[in-house]
């Protein structure tokens, strides 16, 4: 069996050696090291070339995201790391599947995964209230990150995630496949200056997550339950309360606030992303919240807005008959309403050097440090509003809110949800 | 209208006694309680004595954990000696944590800068998070003790006295040993950095190149600083940006 290259030697020594070795055809003084896969052929690059990567999360969305990463051939995957025995193990197969050995490590702890320096970039998609303390974590061992949407929990951890990014020097794309892939029957009139300015944008999806009051069920031995709950309010093992199955019924983690915003982040990532990304409000976070209470004759459910500072009004579930005629529109979820002035046409951005989805656009910055279409800033920027929206909808009044401070004016009790404690030992400081 | 406070007075009789899995209709009562406490002085008032009260009986940890989510969100002074008293209690610390980090008293900061010292290590930590988010100035003389002890605390000691980035926690990181081992070293530099960045962000370009520039020298010359080397060095590059883009 061949040993894995991580036990052989550090990443710069291993692709030393490997360069120089195929270089001065010294593959048959090291044939314990170098494979023909090593070396590369027409369609894969040298090992040297690729970019060697390990996945944290590695169910549902880890799996999908892992696959992407294991059908690209300028990729090395050689590590998942899991909570859940059956994840790892079938993350673990997959990637020994492709690659037709033994050698990809299957970990529990991320941190053992984050420590191995031949690792250059890991793809996380666990669960929404692991992923500031993982994402800054992975950015401080020196590896670059995809980490599937939403990116935040809580809106204090953007700033210290976008900060701990810059100061590495990492490549940190956020994990929205659908913003470019998806909304193109919206974004491209738009940006063609079709409609004009944007007015108003009507996203409809659910709402933010509930509190958790599951029974507690045996722990089963194939999930190490403590590293699952993490920074988590320890609660007892519930299947319910850590299935990673999309629903937010109540029957998965993405339905609890402890782990998750609930349909309004998960969701709501990919519509919010759309639609800000159509509107060209990346760079932006909104400076109004506006709460819309019931109406008495309960007829019309509450609903809010966010205000962004070029005027721009986004409404979540605002109902039907309070909205303008959309000039453009993606599938119900998201209504654009334009003043249809005449405004000069902008290029979409896109993903970077031709390449056609999201996975592709990370993998190119980890090679060239250009910052990825969906860039942690972006990501983070994009994440405030849903948000600011949960916020308000938990405490059913409308926010102020100043950027540069990244606080509620004049609102104690909103400025007291832009965060939660931490369990110990974790920690994002 | 006022609050009707008697509809609490079975919610709360059922939370003393909830554990996980138990009907939690009850508590809907509770949660529109305490959003309208936001604008009612006198509600919250009286919730914070209920709550404070169930934290100090013979709850469940499950209702105590309720409690301290509320308390979390309409928690003052009045509610800190309730919670303080559960920071040294394995189940209950990180809950009591929950609430105190949020809660936007100075009482709150010494409760827990108090509990640093009493507390078992493992719980430390907890304190020690919890007064970084707070940004707390009072607790830097005890974070700075800790940075010359076990790893386990000097590690996130020196992320938090970089958190809380005052002229005597930036003074104490330039102390300590930027390649101390065990990760304390890389701790250490990661909190500097972080006041550098603060300082540029804040318009203070002279104090963040100083820290720029004594790691830049710290680390010359070693093989196996480059990477603080690279990180200072483009610190004093941002610096002469932050010059440029200001003249």
């Amino acid at each position: 069996m061949t040993k894995p290259l991580a036990d052989v030697a550090p990443a710069a020594t291993r692709r030393e050696f490997l360069r120089a070795a195929a270089t001065v055809g010294a593959a048959a003084a090291a044939p314990y090291v170098i494979t023909s896969k090593a070396l590369g052929d027409a369609t894969t690059p040298p090992a040297s070339d690729r970019i060697v990567m390990g996945g944290i999360g590695i169910g549902n969305m880890g799996k999908g995201d892992q696959g992407a990463f294991l059908n690209r051939p300028d990729v090395q995957y050689v590590a998942v790391c899991d909570v859940r025995q059956k994840w790892r193990e079938e993350g673990k197969a997959r990637a020994d599947a492709k690659y037709g050995n033994q050698d990809c490590a299957a970990l529990i702890d991320f941190r053992e995964l984050l420590s191995r320096d031949d690792i250059d970039a890991v793809h996380i998609a666990t669960p929404d209230h692991w992923h500031a303390i993982m994402t800054i974590a992975a950015c401080r061992s020196g590896k670059d990150v995809y980490l599937q949407k939403p990116e935040t929990l809580t809106l204090h951890e953007g700033p210290l995630m976008i900060a701990a990014a810059r100061r590495y020097g990492r490549v940190v794309s956020g994990g929205s496949q659908r913003v470019l892939g998806d909304y193109r029957g919206i974004v491209d009139p738009i940006w063609a200056g079709e409609i004009g300015n944007v007015k108003s944008i009507d996203i409809s999806v659910g709402g933010p997550s509930m509190p958790c009051y599951l029974p507690a069920q045996p722990t089963p031995p194939d999930i190490d339950w403590d590293l699952w709950l993490g920074p988590a309010p320890w609660e007892p093992f519930n299947s319910g309360r850590c299935d990673g199955n999309y629903g937010t019924g109540g029957n998965s983690w993405r339905s609890y606030v402890d782990y998750s915003g609930g349909s309004l982040t998960d969701w709501g990532a990919h519509h919010f992303g759309g639609a800000i990304f159509a509107a060209d409000l990346r760079e932006l976070q909104p400076t109004k919240v506006t709460y819309h209470p019931a109406a008495a004759d309960g007829k019309t459910a509450a609903y809010m807005s966010v205000t962004y500072p070029n005027g721009t009004e986004l409404f979540h579930n605002r109902p039907a008959h309070l909205r303008p005629a959309p000039s453009v529109a993606h599938q119900g979820a998201i209504q654009v309403a334009g003043d249809g002035k005449p405004r000069a046409a902008k290029p979409v951005p896109q993903y970077r050097n031709g390449e056609s989805n999201i996975y592709g656009d990370f993998i190119e910055c980890a090679k060239t440090r250009q910052r990825p279409f969906r860039d942690i800033e972006l990501a983070v920027n994009t994440m405030t509003t849903p948000h600011m929206i949960a916020i308000g909808y938990r405490l059913e009044r409308s926010l102020t809110w100043d950027r540069a401070s990244q606080q509620f004016k004049n609102d104690e009790g909103a400025n007291r949800l832009l965060d939660r404690a931490r369990r110990e030992p974790w920690s994002i400081s | 209208m006022p609050f009707d406070l008697t509809t609490l007075d079975e919610p709360l009789k059922t939370l003393a006694a909830y554990d996980w899995g138990a009907d939690a209709a009850p508590f809907k009562a509770i949660d529109a309680a305490v959003i309208a406490a936001h604008a009612d002085k006198a509600l919250r008032a009286e919730l914070e004595k209920r709550f404070t009260d169930l934290l100090g009986g013979g709850t469940t940890r499950a209702a105590k954990e309720y409690v301290c989510r509320k308390l979390m969100m309409i928690g003052t002074a009045t509610s800190v000696p309730a919670l303080a008293a559960l920071l040294g209690d394995s189940d209950n610390s990180h809950m009591a944590r929950f609430a105190l980090e949020r809660i936007p008293v100075p009482e709150a900061g010494n409760a827990l800068n108090k509990a640093l010292a009493t507390v078992s290590e493992p719980l430390k930590v907890g304190m020690i998070s919890s007064l970084a988010a707070r940004r707390d100035p009072a607790c830097v003389t005890a974070l700075t003790a800790l940075l010359k002890g076990s790893p386990l605390l000097a590690i996130p000691a020196a992320n938090a006295l970089g958190s809380i980035h005052s002229a005597e926690a930036v003074q104490a990181l330039a102390a300590a040993d930027p390649f101390a081992g065990e990760g304390v070293g890389e701790a250490i530099v990661n909190a500097r950095l972080a006041c550098a960045e603060a300082f540029l962000a804040g318009g203070k370009r002279t104090d963040a190149l100083a820290i720029y520039q004594a790691l830049a020298k710290a680390a010359s010359g070693k093989p196996d600083a480059k990477a603080v080397e690279l990180a200072a060095t483009r610190g004093i590059l941002t610096c002469a940006d932050a010059v440029a883009t200001a003249s």
